[in-house]
């Protein structure tokens, strides 16, 4: 169920991104401020954007499992909240790289962009043993969803709060008054954020297909598993 | 491939070079291990499914018919939880 569509899915999201890498590279000017590195920005913020949504998704998610009482909604935002976290890596690594490369320095502790999002971060990276410490399912899955729509909420919350401050290191190339973007890099960074949305997508459509199959084996083994008339079980004991 | 490559302007890679093409490594980097990470779990899954295959199988073949799986456990409600479960399959893991 969870696969279907997969396929041309994964075929689109690997054409978006060849194509938004060739545009990177091949296309957009290099700009006149950073030259090459700010090759980095059409990878570190797409990533960035799309992990801070998918935290926000995965709290909407625990909210239709909390409305709903359905586990469905539990895996979803279990899911996304994990692909988030993985993008959230990379958000962390290339930035350190750019910064290496435009500071001098893998980390600026007075930043606030930076440090915000290394607290979001570490915020989720609690969630798996939060989750996983507690052994009743039902409880396990209404917990997580309440992190998962606390957490959630705090990070548009977060997003604000570091826009609103003053940053006088941190490149800011939305929303400026010194203008933003020229159209070929803003055509170049769209491409880029669809891109990587879509990959996104495909990762959480992946996962939830891989724990699909791995809860419908679970179910035959239980089923096989169930007592015989003769009283013995007809399967081994689950290994591993 | 190679015509568009001519055809663009030369890509300066000196000392910005490396760090841009690290910050892309990095990603394709986590990608592919996410991938690999994948693959290992889909092989666990496709080695569980034989083992209960050839179970079921071996059942089957039984003349007091006992070896047939549970009637209409098949058809309970969705298992995708399954695999959140505490003692269970994690799922993820790729970091």
């Amino acid at each position: 169920m969870y696969g279907k569509g997969l396929k041309p899915l994964s075929m689109t999201t690997v054409g978006a991104l060849v194509v938004a890498f060739s545009l990177v590279f091949f296309y957009a000017p290099l700009d006149a401020d950073q030259g090459f590195i700010q090759k980095i920005f059409y990878l570190h913020v797409p990533l960035a954007i799309v992990a801070l949504v998918g935290f926000v998704i995965g709290g909407v998610f625990a909210i239709a499992h909390l409305r709903s009482g359905d586990s469905k909604w539990d895996a979803y935002s279990y899911v996304s909240i994990h692909m988030s976290v993985i993008f959230g890596v990379a958000v962390l690594a290339t930035g350190s790289i750019w910064a290496k490369a435009s500071w001098g320095h893998w980390w600026v502790w007075d930043e606030p962009t930076l440090v915000s999002f290394l607290i979001v971060f570490l915020m989720y990276a609690t969630y798996y043993p939060f989750r996983y410490a507690i052994e009743d399912r039902e409880r396990q899955g209404r917990y997580a969803s309440v992190f998962a729509i606390v957490a959630g909420a705090f990070v548009p919350l977060n997003f604000m709060a570091v826009r609103m401050a003053q940053s006088l290191v941190h490149p800011r190339v939305f929303a400026t008054t010194n203008g933003g973007l020229p159209g070929s890099m803003m055509l170049t960074f769209l491409v880029c954020l669809l891109a990587i949305g879509l990959l996104w997508v495909t990762l959480v459509k992946f996962e939830l297909t891989a724990k699909s199959a791995s809860g419908q084996v679970k179910r035959l083994r239980r089923a096989l598993d169930a007592p015989a008339p003769g009283g013995r079980s007809r399967v081994a004991p689950e290994v591993g | 491939m190679l015509g568009l490559l001519a055809a663009t302007p030369a890509l300066p890679l000196d000392e910005a070079g490396k760090y841009v093409a690290g910050a892309y490594v990095v990603f394709l980097a986590l990608i592919v291990i996410y991938v690999a990470i994948m693959a290992t779990k889909l092989q666990r899954i496709e080695r569980e499914l034989r083992e209960l295959a050839s179970f079921a199988e071996q059942g089957a073949n039984r003349p007091d018919g006992t070896g047939q799986a549970a009637p209409g456990r098949g058809s309970e409600g969705p298992s995708i939880s399954d695999s959140l479960a505490p003692h269970g399959s994690r799922g993820g893991g790729a970091i």
